[in-house]
């Protein structure tokens, strides 16, 4: 996957790209909390909490395959750790429908709870920076009050992220057309070192000439606000939905849950 | 009436004992438009550097009348705008509106005049519909576009550029050509490329070896086989 | 390693949040006077540099196909001081979660601490005090490996230690430990082979970066070096001290019987004071309260599992439908 485009979906415009990176922020929180809460053992349950990050993402036209293979980029440690539960409870349950039976270990019903889980809130981190441009995002956590340093810092780092990327594609490839062979752990890692901190010393020197510019255009050691965001109806309708949304799926949850649990 | 520039006996070694500038004279009106020409290494950035006080060497440099010393910086600053040659080094802000007005907001003009600036610089280089765009989304012509718009939004009276044609398609260099003839300030720009400075000036400088061998009209220097080639330079 | 969010409990993402976010506020405050220098753009570029210096990648011998790479936490310490690699590196974590969708919303506090705080901390003050006045090349190069390999290990335990407490995971913590702490030596010492050898590249090449950058550091309370180490040690041991006497998964076996095993007692539930504390804990602060199931003798009724298999389907069905008005009313993008 190559860096450059990673953001690109992001940029889009559609009614969800529109509202304000707040509200979306602190829907995305308190939607991933919701899916948190629901008990170690009931997969199916999440299910229905996939729905409307799906539905946000689908209607915001970012292609679910994209998704989908980012989950699983960043799925291992997860995987692996969900994957060790059946080892350790391996008391079994009885599913039961209609006539057919299911037996399955409280392990597996773990594991695939918090396999289930990490999907969701996956999905709900998506429909949130899918659908938010990093610099609104940046504007929105500067007016929840985070520091004024962090927020400077982020948004150097997005901005040469991609500078850089670029230049170590270059050196990669520059790399990959003359080593044709494994050449041992020690000569690997030296090449290596050699790439990075040639990288490191480009990256020191363009940091100097950044300053330079900046100088050039009279910056005295204070970053001035960005524009500041407000909410407006388009935020307000989200809201109400979000909470609706929110509300209804949390009945439904505990209803569900005491009939499982037969009472 | 002062001069744009007024540059006389400025010398300045680098750190490792490379005489960079080697006593410069140099004096240029409101409303000139000069090349720096000059084989790679000759001092051009060097001399647009010092232009803009980002080094200090022996002599003295005037701008618009001002001396350039430490307490004058920040007024100079206002007035002599530079584009330096990597236009990724120029943009630093995560869009190109925020980049464009992080010269104006540094200057503490009023809000509507911050705008009209802003406005007017993305106007000139016809970025206007790009404004909320990231620079990693533009192409080279586009991102040196920006780095000019950056500069042109805090109303300097004299603008350096340093190599702006680098990398440039035929057509951007054309569409860069364009950009500058419109522009009414003072312009010296530091260039490789001879057509490009015929296109763009109508006074040349020719730098080697941090001495200024050569000044004059456009026509008549950028033409001369014998000095063109005894630096490393070619005609048009 | 990221953390993920189903992998720890509200209370402690909850407190490593704050834990994070007021270490983080307070850098930030103290670093205030540095960043007006050119510090600023050094310190984004150099935040940029660390991904794009994590994509250099080198073969890994015995295992085809694998290849390692820096994680840059101990080589910046070493470069920046442990205040301005802790801002940088943080603003690496916060990046990876917002742009690159690595490591979870909640769990953001957890991995501050894990990947940005508490290796550029250790890292620093493990290299300090292993590499002395800087006067032995020997000496620094095997500080800058020491400092990696704990400062791997450090979070690689504070992994094992959130995802204890928090209780998801069923795995007993020693083993988990072990496990982790296993790949994390390996990983360590792959860190500091790498950083060493930058350091060591960079030392001879441009040596006045190398001193530049640390000449103004150089000087560093030896007392205070030892207090935080201490501090930290102690932090750590009393944590894992506390695990280690826990029964594993203690939390979810008390209250289950297990047929396998008719003679098995029931561990008595609840016999220990915390996990009792925490099972309440929980159970105030989950917006569902967790449901018992019963064990065999006590079959799910049908139309519980019906509800289940419901709810799947009536899911994947509006999944199916929102995806198809979307293809429906969206036009087709060239």
């Amino acid at each position: 996957m190559h860096h450059a485009y990673l953001d690109k979906y992001a940029n889009q415009n559609s009614f969800f790209h529109r509202l304000d990176s707040r509200v979306k922020f602190l829907a995305a929180l308190i939607y991933t909390i919701l899916i948190l809460s629901i008990p170690p053992r009931s997969a199916a349950v999440v299910f229905c909490y996939v729905v409307a990050p799906f539905g946000m993402l689908v209607w915001a036209g970012i292609p679910i395959g994209f998704v989908a293979r980012r989950i699983l980029a960043v799925s291992p440690f997860v995987l692996v750790l969900a994957l060790s539960c059946p080892f350790f409870d391996q008391t079994p349950y009885l599913l039961r429908l209609g006539d057919i039976t299911f037996q399955l270990s409280g392990g597996w019903m773990r594991c695939f709870t918090i396999l289930a889980k990490f999907a969701a809130t996956m999905l709900t981190l998506f429909a949130l920076t899918c659908t938010t441009r990093f610099t609104d995002m940046l504007a929105g956590l500067q007016q929840m009050q985070c520091p004024s340093i962090l927020i400077v810092q982020l948004s150097f780092v997005y901005r040469y992220l991609f500078v850089l990327v670029d230049r170590v594609h270059h050196i990669l490839r520059a790399r990959a057309a003359r080593k044709l062979r494994y050449l041992g752990l020690r000569q690997e890692i030296r090449i290596a070192a050699i790439m990075i901190a040639a990288l490191f010393i480009q990256s020191l020197e363009s940091a100097e000439r950044i300053y330079r510019a900046m100088q050039g255009r009279g910056f005295t050691g204070s970053f001035h606000a960005l524009k500041p965001i407000r909410i407006n109806r388009r935020d307000i309708y989200f809201i109400f939905v979000f909470i609706g949304i929110c509300i209804f799926l949390h009945s439904i949850m505990r209803i569900w849950l005491n009939e499982l649990n037969g009472v | 009436m002062n001069q744009a520039i007024e540059i006389s006996n400025y010398s300045y070694v680098y750190p490792d004992g490379t005489m960079a500038l080697d006593s410069i004279n140099l004096t240029i009106q409101h409303g000139e438009r000069v090349s720096l020409i000059g084989p790679n290494g000759a001092g051009k950035s060097t001399l647009l550097l010092a232009m803009a006080g980002f080094i200090r060497g022996k002599g003295t440099v005037l701008i618009d009348g001002m001396e350039l010393c430490s307490r004058t910086l920040k007024q100079i600053r206002a007035k002599l705008g530079c584009c330096l040659e990597n236009p990724d080094d120029q943009l630093f802000m995560p869009t190109l509106f925020e980049d464009v007005i992080f010269g104006p907001l540094n200057m503490n003009l009023p809000p509507q005049q911050v705008k009209d600036n802003v406005d007017r610089a993305f106007e000139t280089v016809g970025l206007t519909a790009l404004a909320e765009k990231a620079p990693h989304h533009l192409s080279a012509g586009q991102k040196r576009a920006a780095a000019i718009a950056t500069v042109l939004s805090m109303a300097p009276q004299i603008i350096t550029f340093d190599e702006p044609d680098g990398s440039l398609d035929p057509r951007n260099r054309k569409r860069l050509e364009e950009v500058l003839g419109r522009l009414p300030q003072t312009l010296i720009i530091a260039t490789c490329n001879m057509r490009f400075a015929a296109a763009v000036s109508s006074r040349v400088i020719v730098v080697d070896h941090g001495r200024i061998v050569a000044d004059g009209p456009a026509k008549s220097i950028l033409y001369d086989k014998d000095l063109m080639e005894a630096h490393g330079l070619e005609i048009p | 390693m990221h953390m993920a969010n189903e992998l720890i409990s509200f209370p402690v993402a909850g407190v490593s949040i704050g834990i994070a976010g007021g270490v983080l506020g307070w850098i930030c405050k103290s670093i205030r006077q540095d960043i007006v220098s050119e510090k600023a753009a050094v310190m984004g570029v150099l935040g940029a540099f660390v991904f794009a210096a994590q994509m250099v990648n080198f073969q890994l011998p015995l295992m085809p196909g694998t290849s390692g790479h820096l994680i840059g936490a101990v080589f910046l310490a070493v470069i920046l001081g442990p205040h301005l690699a802790a801002v940088v590196l943080s603003s690496v974590v916060i990046i990876q979660c917002l742009l690159f969708q690595d490591g979870g919303l909640l769990a953001i506090g957890c991995n501050l601490l894990n990947i940005a705080i508490i290796p550029s901390y250790i890292g620093y003050y493990v290299y300090r005090l292993a590499a002395g006045n800087m006067q032995n090349k020997s000496r620094y190069l095997a500080g800058a490996i020491v400092a990696c390999v704990i400062a791997a290990l450090a979070g690689s335990a504070m992994v094992v230690l959130q995802t204890t407490i928090s209780g998801v995971l069923l795995i007993p913590p020693v083993l988990f430990l072990a496990t982790m702490a296993g790949v994390h030596l390996l990983v360590g010492i792959m860190e500091g082979m790498i950083t060493v050898a930058i350091l060591g590249y960079l030392a001879s090449v441009r040596p006045d970066l190398i001193a530049g950058l640390t000449a103004s550091r150089a000087v560093l309370s030896r007392n205070g070096a030892l207090i935080s180490l201490a501090v930290m040690t102690l932090i750590t041991a009393a944590g894992f001290s506390l695990l280690a006497s826990d029964k594993p998964d203690g939390l979810e076996w008390s209250y289950l019987e297990r047929p396998e095993q008719p003679d098995f007692k029931p561990v008595v539930a609840n016999s220990d004071q915390r996990m009792d504390a925490a099972d309440k804990l929980h159970s105030k602060i989950a917006v569902m309260p967790d449901y018992s199931l019963g064990n065999t003798s006590e079959l799910h009724s049908a139309s519980a599992g019906w509800t289940s298999v419901a709810g799947i389907v009536g899911s994947a069905v509006c999944m199916g439908l929102i995806w198809l008005t979307a293809k429906l009313i969206r036009p087709r993008r060239a």
